[in-house]
């Protein structure tokens, strides 16, 4: 089509004077950036420009589909869910919101092999969670979102053009204003009990001032690029709110493009000279493994001057295989900066300096973990870990280590972490007693990760909530344990999850079921329909060990103990990590 | 169902599948992508961008969600090409 040859990226100098964030609102943030010449491009699975979005005319559609939402008679704070597809219309829509003070809750855009009734049941539970009174969703997604909401009554559901052809009404708009809601997050939550994360449009631009200012301090050449979904935090909140709050253009893959052609990452980035970009440690161990060695030459990463990671745990080894193999394409290992943070924290709570690379600290592992103190490793150290320093909080928070009775520990002392600050969530929607266990009355996030600091910088050293972290998407084992204990004969209490290494050190999943039957047939049928399961509503694959009954530790309040049962497995299993790939789904016990 | 057509989209996705699983499975018709080879998200991926490019066209994200046999991907990918 002639017109898609006509299309232009946007471009990397903007026409405004930069302003890092530094805005009341996002409709705020927005109106600036229109001024500009800055936006958003969309790229297809063959890398080719497909719909270009600058701020200017992402401003104009937002007010107008405004307009029309408005028409829709919702009361103020209602919630708009949309299925977050990589798309100029999720853009479009979520900001539109923002004029018409409705609170954008984006939902997961991934489904798996065999997996529509999983789909439909995830859509169903986050759709009654929100409360959301209407729903998009492109074409791909409607029939999940359409069904997931039948049940529901919602007032409305339908893709871009149903709500593209209501009538604009007359009224003046009435965007959010700095007290008000700015979105409902999902991410980092359980999807069997979900919680929303409630953020404010003041604490959403205190992150952003914080990530675009004094955390990576952008500048007028920075260009962005991500294939991060905007389902999740560091897609929406990094990838979206931060290059429009600092006026730069960024460039999209669809996610699911660059899980199948990892390569068109460092592609695009060559074309565009994009300078900023940040993945989970996956995504570049994907990249690195995926890549033709041929092609390597052929990309220019010289412009990349921030390889950023975090959601999960960095791993130095893995970021020092990307760096090699890419360093024919110019490739600087002091891109990378390491950074935490959470969606209850909107988005950033730490960066590592910019320029710098991966700085690690060598402890040992044995007093680390006999003591839970981080101590430097020396020449009788029997067994050395390498930890990543995540820098320095951001300014105007404030981050403490605490042993569980909540009093603060010294240097070099593993506890939890907690932070507090105006980029601190007000709360889970709906969910009084879940908000009070997280947030204390006087402001603290408790952020259940567990971590040591050294002068001002942190190191995480793991999670208190035995959360599974698999390709950088967290996992509640209570998620995945509901799945098995909703099968036939298994109580509850009868299964455990956690994640254990797997031969290639890479995270393996591990269920221990408790089951009365042993005949051999039907063990292995249980196992199959577990893992079954667990593929269509996680897709991953997991190991399944079947155990007899009375097996699973609990502590003594009578709960069941994940570590222990972790730590019994390993005992049973004492190969695990170390044999050949475990044909998972073998039974033990 | 057996046309020509899907003989040969089904022996060719047959052919893919062998070269990644590294598991002494013989994959037929009826074999399970998930329960019977173990496919984890990624290598679906992996195994959907060798199907695009040995078929030329491009796989809908939302016809995952209805596949579970070998048999249901060369079904899906011949719906596709329209052969």
């Amino acid at each position: 089509m002639n017109t898609l040859n006509m299309l232009k990226e946007t471009p990397t100098r903007n026409s405004i004077p930069l302003c890092r964030g530094e805005f009341a609102t996002l409709t705020e943030a927005l109106e600036y950036a229109a001024t500009g010449e800055t936006g958003t491009n969309f790229y297809s699975g063959k890398g080719e420009l497909t719909a270009v979005l600058p701020y200017a005319l992402l401003r104009d559609q937002a007010r107008s589909l405004a307009r029309k939402l408005v028409g829709l008679g919702l009361k103020r704070g209602a919630r708009f869910a949309l299925v977050a597809t990589t798309d100029p219309d999720f853009v479009r829509f979520f900001f539109a919101c923002q004029y018409a003070g409705l609170v954008p809750v984006p939902l997961p855009a991934a489904v798996h092999l065999g997996g529509s009734q999983a789909m439909v049941e995830k859509l169903r539970g986050l759709l009654r969670s929100s409360g959301a009174e209407a729903g998009m969703a492109d074409p791909s997604f409607i029939s999940f979102l359409s069904e997931a909401a039948a049940e529901l009554k919602l007032k409305h559901v339908g893709e871009a053009g149903y709500f593209d052809d209501l009538p604009e009404t007359k009224e003046p708009l009435r965007p959010f204003e700095s007290n008000e809601f700015a979105y409902l997050q999902y991410t980092s939550g359980s999807t069997r009990f979900p919680r929303g994360v409630v953020i404010t449009q003041q604490a959403v631009m205190a992150n952003l001032a914080g990530i675009t200012g004094p955390g990576l301090g952008l500048l007028d050449d920075d260009r962005c690029v991500s294939w991060l979904p905007f389902y999740h935090d560091m897609g929406l909140v990094g990838c979206l709110l931060a290059p429009l709050a600092s006026q730069r253009s960024i460039d999209y893959l669809n996610t699911r493009d660059f899980a199948m052609r990892p390569r068109l990452w460092p592609a695009l980035i060559s074309r565009n000279r994009g300078t900023i970009s940040f993945s989970p440690t996956f995504g570049y161990a994907l990249c690195a493994r995926r890549v033709r060695p041929t092609d390597v030459a052929q990309y220019d990463l010289g412009s990349w001057r921030i390889a950023g990671t975090g959601a999960e745990p960095v791993r130095p080894d893995i970021l020092e295989q990307f760096a090699e193999t890419f360093a024919p394409a110019d490739f600087d290992r002091r891109a990378f900066v390491a950074s935490y943070g959470m969606a209850e924290c909107s988005l950033a709570i730490s960066f590592a300096p910019v320029g710098k690379g991966i700085e690690t600290d060598l402890i040992d592992a044995d007093v680390l973990g006999d003591r839970a103190v981080a101590v430097p490793a020396d020449d009788a150290s029997a067994s050395v870990k390498e930890m990543v320093f995540c820098g320095s909080v951001l300014p105007g928070h404030e981050l403490e280590v605490r042993n569980e009775q909540g009093k603060p520990l010294a240097e070099r002392r593993c506890g939890i972490l907690h932070v507090r600050g105006p980029s601190v969530m007000s709360g889970y929607l709906n969910a009084p007693q879940a908000t009070r266990e997280a947030l204390s009355a006087d402001g603290w996030l408790n952020t259940g990760d567990i971590g040591y600091m050294v002068g001002d910088k942190v190191v995480i050293t793991g999670r208190e909530k035995d959360m599974i972290i698999i390709n950088g998407r967290n996992i509640w084992p209570q998620d995945m344990e509901a799945v098995v204990e909703e099968l036939p004969k298994i109580r509850p209490r009868d299964a455990a999850a956690f994640s254990v290494p797997g031969p290639q050190a890479e995270e393996t999943v591990v269920l221990v079921v408790q089951s009365r039957n042993t005949a051999a047939l039907e063990r292995d049928q249980l196992i199959e329909e577990i893992r079954r399961r667990v593929h269509q509503e996680f897709g991953i694959d997991c190991f399944v060990e079947i155990v007899p009954p009375h097996t699973l530790p609990q502590t003594s309040s009578g709960k069941l103990s994940r570590s222990a049962a972790r730590r019994d497995f390993l005992q049973r299993n004492e190969d695990f990590s170390s044999s050949s790939v475990p044909s998972a789904g073998q039974a033990g016990g | 169902m057996s046309t020509p057509e899907y003989t040969r989209i089904l022996d060719e996705i047959t052919a893919i599948l062998e070269r990644f699983i590294n598991k002494p499975v013989a994959v037929t018709e009826q074999t399970e992508l998930v329960n019977d080879l173990g496919l984890d998200s990624l290598l679906v991926m992996e195994i959907l961008e060798e199907v695009e490019d040995t078929f030329d066209f491009s796989f809908p994200l939302n016809n995952l969600s209805e596949i579970r046999t070998v048999g249901d991907f060369a079904l899906q990918v011949q719906k596709e090409i329209g052969g």
